[in-house]
């Protein structure tokens, strides 16, 4: 590739990997290993599984990056999906899912820090981080819980308790909201 | 359902929380749907987001490196080594005499017959599976609807023997002057029953709601439902914390989807305290 790395549109990149461009993948890597890594960790959390399906979403871009289609949604979209739906898998086939996930945890106090988070503490993360705070506690339960333990929504009315009908409206209004504080300023973020 | 109903239900689908029938309709309609399939795409984009609330961690630096020694190892397949390959047909040819080929061929159609004979008996066999499958399913179902009542009978049971036990009767409205419902339920699990009689049958679109009021806000919604034929049902679903004593439970007509907030008119509602 001509240009440097960095300077690449993500779309570009991923033309380039489905020609075989190994430089592309590295770059592509080098972009987005941190908050990949990040969400993978924070569903599985175990360092070498998340090491490991790392590695194995990043296989798959290389494998599968023709099927990639801009007009169908975002480059960061369609890795961030590679890389939650392979975590998911690990984490249903692991028969230590009791051990991996309490029922009874409170959500993580540094979910929504910045307390150690040089290593991604990138402006668009603030944004969404930001966003995130903003939406009251009973939306971004049942969301996070959705998201980063792929809970259905009658295993999330189960876990919180709540009637299945009220989690089903707070998850539509939570994930709306957090469209419309975004939507401004999504052209900027990753 | 209505592309409405669908709509309401892609955001759960952009988490990939939609489980049993909701995710298969959905699934089917999307097939069909393009402006919900623009809809879907903009919320994952948003759902994607929500990736950066996980604690920030890097990756061990050697994972690069494996990467891409797996990467080179697939660009560039080990080619086989020509010259201990001979091809199929010379050797086919060199080493088969005449006679060889002709019990070979004889074999050959007494093995086709074999299998117009096999593939007969198996099409027989197929039919005979396929209606006992049928059969099994039908049971299967009418098993379950059966464990199904008896587990709501169990809990009913368990939830009026415990010491906390509460319940709130439910009169029917003008809308529906016969129908009654009772509501049990435990204070500390949050958890109730609700024993429904005498509501009309809803259209194939719509379905029951149920609503928890706590005192001075909006109505909280519960699980949807339809009755039987005799205009019974019950149901069990977990109650708001912020309920409290003094809720006020009602049931009205929705969408088959369910609502975020109720349609008039109430159909079954408990007294306001």
């Amino acid at each position: 590739m001509q240009a440097e790395p960095s300077q690449i549109a993500d779309d570009d990149l991923l033309r380039a990997i489905s020609q075989g461009d190994e430089s592309a993948l590295a770059a592509l890597y080098d972009r987005y290993r941190l908050i990949l890594f990040s969400l993978i960790l924070r569903i599985l959390h175990d360092r070498q599984e998340a090491e490991d399906v790392l590695q194995e979403a990043f296989l798959q871009v290389w494998r599968r990056a023709a099927d990639f289609d801009q007009a169908r949604g975002r480059a960061f979209t369609w890795l961030v999906t590679i890389a939650r739906s392979r975590a998911l898998d690990r984490l249903r086939m692991l028969s230590s899912r009791s051990r991996l996930v309490d029922p009874e945890a409170e959500p993580r106090a540094d979910e929504f820090s910045d307390t150690g988070a040089e290593i991604v503490k990138s402006e668009q993360g603030e944004i969404v981080r930001r966003a995130l705070r903003e939406l009251p506690e009973e939306q971004r339960r049942p969301l996070l819980l959705a998201y980063f333990e792929g809970l259905t929504q009658a295993e999330i009315a189960e876990r919180l308790g709540d009637p299945l009908g009220t989690v089903k409206t707070r998850m539509r209004s939570g994930l709306s909201k957090l469209r419309e504080l975004l939507r401004d300023r999504s052209r900027d973020l990753v | 359902m209505e592309h409405a109903e669908y709509q309401e239900l892609l955001a759960l689908e952009a988490v990939d929380a939609l489980d049993g029938r909701d995710a298969q309709m959905m699934r089917a309609h999307l097939e069909s749907c393009p402006s919900c399939r623009g809809e879907l795409a903009e919320l994952r984009d948003a759902a994607a987001l929500l990736a950066h609330a996980a604690p920030p961690a890097a990756p061990g630096n050697e994972v690069r490196e494996r990467i891409m020694r797996d990467i080179q190892s697939q660009s560039r397949p080990t080619p086989i080594q020509a010259q201990n390959v001979v091809p199929f047909s010379q050797a086919l040819s060199a080493a088969w005499p005449n006679v060889l080929r002709l019990a070979a061929a004889l074999a050959f159609v007494a093995l086709l017959l074999g299998i117009v004979m096999l593939w007969r008996r198996d099409a027989a066999s197929r039919r005979e599976i396929a209606e006992l499958a049928r059969q099994l399913n039908r049971q299967q179902r009418e098993l379950q609807v059966e464990r199904d009542n008896v587990a709501k009978q169990t809990e009913a049971l368990a939830l009026l023997n415990s010491p906390d036990a509460r319940k709130l009767a439910l009169a029917g409205t003008p809308t529906a002057q016969t129908a009654r419902a009772m509501f049990f339920y435990d204070e500390k699990s949050r958890h109730g029953m609700l024993m429904i009689e005498g509501l009309p049958p809803t259209a194939p679109d719509k379905a029951y709601e149920v609503w928890f009021i706590p005192k001075g806000r909006s109505p909280m919604p519960g699980r949807t439902f339809t009755v039987d034929a005799t205009g019974r049902a019950m149901i069990s679903d977990n109650f708001p914390r912020e309920a409290g004593d003094s809720m006020v439970v009602a049931i009205t007509l929705e969408p088959k989807s369910g609502s975020a907030v109720p349609t008039m008119p109430i159909y079954l509602a408990s007294p306001a305290s």
